[in-house]
């Protein structure tokens, strides 16, 4: 209705109106931010699940709870279609470089020659090709079961690592299982790796990679006196070859057949973590809605207040407007647009903000935030789905301004 | 929009109460019966809270009798429900109030064009009418100024030009000249009477002021909201 709305009130409640769009924009950018910011964590790890370079896990519960882990391997290469096996065993250890303080790291025990071909795109650049680890089959120094071949005591360590602890390829590293250097045993560093980002934070920064049967002899892990576990793996990751990595129906056969050799231990499919990953992504967002929705409703509440004020302040020019026979639903409709106008920049603000958000948790937080907000995805559904919420919850908020306009008498508001 | 017809309006037996049935209740006007020709200048005085401004309220469809009927030309509009009171009083009044109640945020020429536009009067229309009146009040070249930017005089002048804005034929003054200097209030004098008698309009003015019900045809004078006394000059 002419100027009576947003520009010439602009005039007159700037002060108002700016805070009620700073109270929307604020409400607005929670939700931006949790769920572009959560979505993209999701999508990323989705997407680390979707290009790995295997296929299948077999997992089970407990600590290192795969025994016989290297017999098992075997069984699960002779399966049709089977690529590689690779059990993998992660202990967190103590390595000592020279006389200096230990370093806490995670160690990988791994089969050389089965490990690189579960490596993903993203993972095989990381890596030597092929790892200088010595021995691949890991079977020399296994020799059945009874740890009695000869082992190369090779390591790779990660670059971070190598990077804080001055170790270069050549040099050689103690690892030990507690803080006691004389319990520790030396290692020759033959190679370093690349960390992948994770969202798990720098946990896997500080890790070295060495042959299995070395690790699981240097934790206790290997023969399995009295209640370890023999041959112990933590899981067995499994690629396959030609059609089976396309084809769901014999990937499914696959895992059947892995199943049937190891029924007490648990078979997952890439797809099926997938799918759970995006059903406990679902849920998180449910969350952040739910965290979100208190947010919009302090937001649209104090913008119901600033309406509201703006109805009590203009009164009388309500009572004029009327009196000169303007119906009720210009008045109602002004009030409407209004709070139409002023959810709508809050949002557009909020939106904005919200970005600008992500982007100062990109510059200036934490490693692990950084590359959270690097992973952020701004879906546009679903930031016009939040703009559009937030219009449709103002209406609501203009309904209460626009019902105390047109409880009014004029009579009384010309007095 | 063509110029309204100025009707005959008739008040039978109207009453007014303020908060009625409750033990606080004011009786505003008392069984009023009272009938103004169109074209008439009618003015109403009287002590205050005698009921004047609830009368100009009754005749103007801004509020609503408690009892008895208000006709326009022989129609029931009293009753009516607000929807049609609002556009009545849209079309055929013309509201002048003693503080003026121009819109603040709104300039001279927007306050002026606000009935006009709500009648939906075309665009170029409406703009060249309310330049027209602007002018006819003596306002050239105030168009963009704001209230705040003019006398009180000046003030009132647009407000009598917003009032005629939808050629209204009835005009109902409240006290007009009530917050202005004498020669401003001869000026708002002058104005009326010659839309009036330019228009073939009605105008009924409230007043204390005996020079403004000097210049009426017909004087009626209130009392504890009835009608005490209702002259006509010859």
């Amino acid at each position: 209705m002419m100027r009576l709305g947003f520009g010439a009130q602009l005039r007159h409640h700037r002060l108002q109106q700016v805070l009620a769009v700073v109270a929307v924009a604020t409400a607005v950018s929670l939700p931006v931010v949790l769920i572009s910011v959560g979505g993209g964590v999701s999508q990323h790890e989705l997407a680390s699940l979707q290009n790995a370079g295997y296929q299948i896990v077999v997992s089970a519960a407990g600590v290192h709870g795969i025994a016989n882990a290297h017999a098992l391997t075997d069984r699960i290469l002779a399966i049709p279609s089977v690529a590689a096996a690779s059990p993998v065993l992660s202990v967190p250890m103590d390595a000592f470089v020279g006389s200096g303080a230990p370093t806490a790291v995670l160690a990988e025990g791994i089969i050389p020659g089965q490990f690189t071909p579960t490596l993903g795109p993203a993972e095989n650049g990381l890596f030597p090709n092929p790892l200088p680890l010595g021995d691949p089959t890991d079977r020399v120094h296994f020799a059945n079961g009874t740890y009695t071949g000869p082992a190369t005591w090779d390591v790779l360590i990660s670059s971070p690592l190598a990077q804080a602890d001055g170790v270069s390829v050549g040099a050689r590293v103690a690892l030990g299982p507690s803080t006691n250097q004389s319990q520790a045993v030396a290692f020759n560093v033959t190679g370093t790796f690349g960390v992948p980002p994770t969202a798990l934070g720098p946990t896997g920064a500080f890790a070295i990679v060495l042959p299995l049967s070395d690790l699981q002899v240097l934790t206790g892990f290997a023969a399995g006196p009295g209640a370890a576990v023999a041959d112990a793996a933590d899981s067995i990751e499994v690629a396959v070859s030609g059609s089976a990595t396309s084809n769901p129906t014999e990937l499914d056969q696959i895992q059947s057949e892995v199943q049937a050799l190891v029924p007490y231990y648990g078979v997952s499919s890439l797809d099926q973590e997938a799918q759970q990953l995006q059903s406990a992504s679902a849920v998180l967002t449910g969350f952040y809605l739910a965290l979100s929705s208190v947010a919009l409703t302090v937001g649209l509440l104090f913008l119901a207040l600033v309406l509201v004020r703006r109805v009590e302040v203009g009164r009388r020019s309500i009572g004029i407007r009327r009196a000169l026979g303007l119906p009720r639903r210009a008045i109602a409709a002004e009030i409407v647009g209004d709070g139409l106008v002023l959810a709508f920049l809050g949002s557009v603000l909020g939106v904005v903000g919200g970005y600008f958000v992500v982007e100062a948790l990109g510059a200036w937080g934490s490693s692990v935030v950084q590359d959270a907000a690097r992973w952020t995805i701004f879906d546009p559904t679903t930031l016009v789905a939040i703009v559009a919420g937030v219009l449709a919850l103002s209406l609501l908020a203009s309904a209460v301004a626009t019902r105390a306009a047109l409880r009014i008498e004029i009579t009384e508001a010309l007095r | 929009m063509n110029p309204v017809a100025a009707p005959t309006i008739e008040l039978t037996g109207v009453t007014r109460t303020y908060r009625a049935g409750q033990p606080e209740e004011v009786p505003a006007l008392r069984g009023v019966d009272l009938t103004i020709a169109g074209g008439e200048f009618v003015s109403v005085e009287g002590p205050s809270g005698c009921g004047k401004t609830t009368l100009l309220n009754l005749l103007g469809l801004l509020d609503a009798a408690t009892r008895g009927e208000i006709r326009w030309d022989g129609r029931p509009v009293g009753s009516r429900p607000e929807r049609e009171r609002a556009r009545l009083r849209l079309e055929g009044v013309g509201f002048i109030f003693q503080r003026f109640y121009l819109l603040p945020t709104l300039t001279a020429q927007e306050n002026v064009e606000l009935p006009m536009r709500a009648a939906r009067v075309p665009r170029a229309e409406r703009t060249r009418r309310a330049s027209e009146l602007l002018r006819e009040v003596g306002l050239a070249g105030k168009e963009r100024s704001f209230p705040h930017q003019l006398s009180g005089g000046e003030e009132q002048r647009v407000a009598v030009a917003r009032a005629l804005g939808n050629r209204p034929g009835l005009l109902l003054a409240d006290e007009p000249t009530g917050e202005l200097d004498s020669g401003n209030a001869t000026a708002i004098l002058d104005l009326l009477e010659r839309v009036r008698s330019d228009r073939s309009a009605t105008l009924v003015v409230v007043t204390h002021n005996p020079e403004v019900a000097g210049r009426a045809r017909r004087h009626l004078t209130m009392r504890d909201g009835r009608i005490a006394s209702d002259l006509r000059e010859a």
